[in-house]
């Protein structure tokens, strides 16, 4: 019967996981298109310079998507069909699923809003692609980050939630289970608001490089500075979601 | 190996569940406000760069305040795990 549980517990949360995971990719990578067929409009003479930088940063907001994908791949064929793990590994799976899913929201809109503002500044400042697609890539891999750290928890939830012990008492195995849960969600909400607010920082420098590119380090300087403190919260989550893994 | 009771177990799982939501919740604010400060000033560096540093000084400040809501989070994440 456990391997029912287990089972079930692998398939929900490989829904769950690309389900979300998969909305708000397709959101971040909608805003770059949006934006770049603006910007074309606007200045159809950087045509070339404006595709590549939606392509290339399409490509980079659907990371967390990969992520999802990938999660979601292991949960459905990993071996998740033997009934070694008990309760633990059900709410484990399920955590999983929900971590990545969740947590792929905030770094995909943020790489979408980052990677919009790119083409937009592009078309303003055609000369000045090659920083701008720089910068814009370096914003983007900074408000992955976050997914990352949400991917890493997942995949311990996958494969390091060890046996319940031999006459493990009622009140322990519930608490221990909802743990595990309570790990997924700690990280997969707390991506939310780092990925996010990185990807408004990169897109703002983007911006700015456009407008002013004499600037280029004191703008990116700030962007980097200021990224890391927004990036704090994103590892209170990863610390809190370790402890209950972990610790408890 | 201790033995806990059903209804001290589900009181336990409520606490750490309740960590996971508090903290991850508690993320979702400061990080978009941060991040939100971090863009306007280097839109600001970018048309003043002659006021680089007090724009810095600024945004730091600014950040270290909106956080003090996700170390609030932290530390009611932490006392929910450990001192219940």
């Amino acid at each position: 019967m456990m391997v029912e549980y287990i089972r079930i517990a692998a398939y929900l949360g490989a829904g769950i996981s690309v389900g979300i995971g998969a909305v708000t990719t397709g959101i971040g990578s909608g805003i770059i298109a949006g934006e770049g067929a603006k910007a074309i409009v606007t200045q159809p003479k950087a045509n070339e310079s404006i595709f590549r930088t939606m392509l290339i940063g399409q490509a980079a907001a659907q990371t967390a998507g990969i992520f999802a994908l990938v999660v979601s791949m292991l949960l459905i064929y990993g071996g998740f069909d033997v009934a070694e793990g008990g309760w633990f590994k059900v709410a484990a799976l399920l955590s999983a699923g929900v971590a990545i899913g969740i947590g792929s929201i905030g770094p995909s809109i943020g790489a979408g809003y980052s990677g919009g503002e790119a083409c937009k500044s592009i078309a303003r400042m055609p000369k000045h692609s090659n920083a701008i697609m720089g910068n814009m890539l370096i914003g983007q891999a900074l408000s992955q980050t976050s997914a990352i750290f949400a991917l890493v928890v997942s995949l311990l939830l996958l494969y390091s939630v060890p046996n319940p012990e031999e006459g493990i008492s009622i009140g322990r195995l519930i608490f221990k289970s909802v743990a595990f849960l309570g790990a997924g969600l700690s990280i997969g909400f707390g991506t939310i608001g780092p990925g996010a607010g990185i990807g408004y920082v990169a897109g703002r420098a983007n911006n700015m490089i456009g407008r002013f590119p004499d600037e280029k380090a004191s703008i990116m300087r700030t962007m980097f500075v200021g990224a890391a403190v927004s990036e704090s919260t994103a590892i209170y989550s990863l610390v809190v979601a370790f402890l209950l893994i972990f610790a408890v | 190996m201790e033995n806990i009771t059903l209804a001290a177990g589900i009181v336990k799982a409520s606490a750490l569940l309740g960590a996971g939501l508090c903290m991850g919740m508690g993320a979702l604010g400061p990080g978009v406000g941060e991040g939100f400060v971090a863009g306007k000033a280097c839109e600001g560096i970018a048309r003043s760069p002659e006021n680089a540093s007090l724009i810095t000084r600024t945004m730091l400040v600014g950040q270290a305040v909106s956080e003090s809501t996700g170390i609030y989070s932290l530390v009611i994440a932490l006392l929910l795990i450990f001192s219940t």
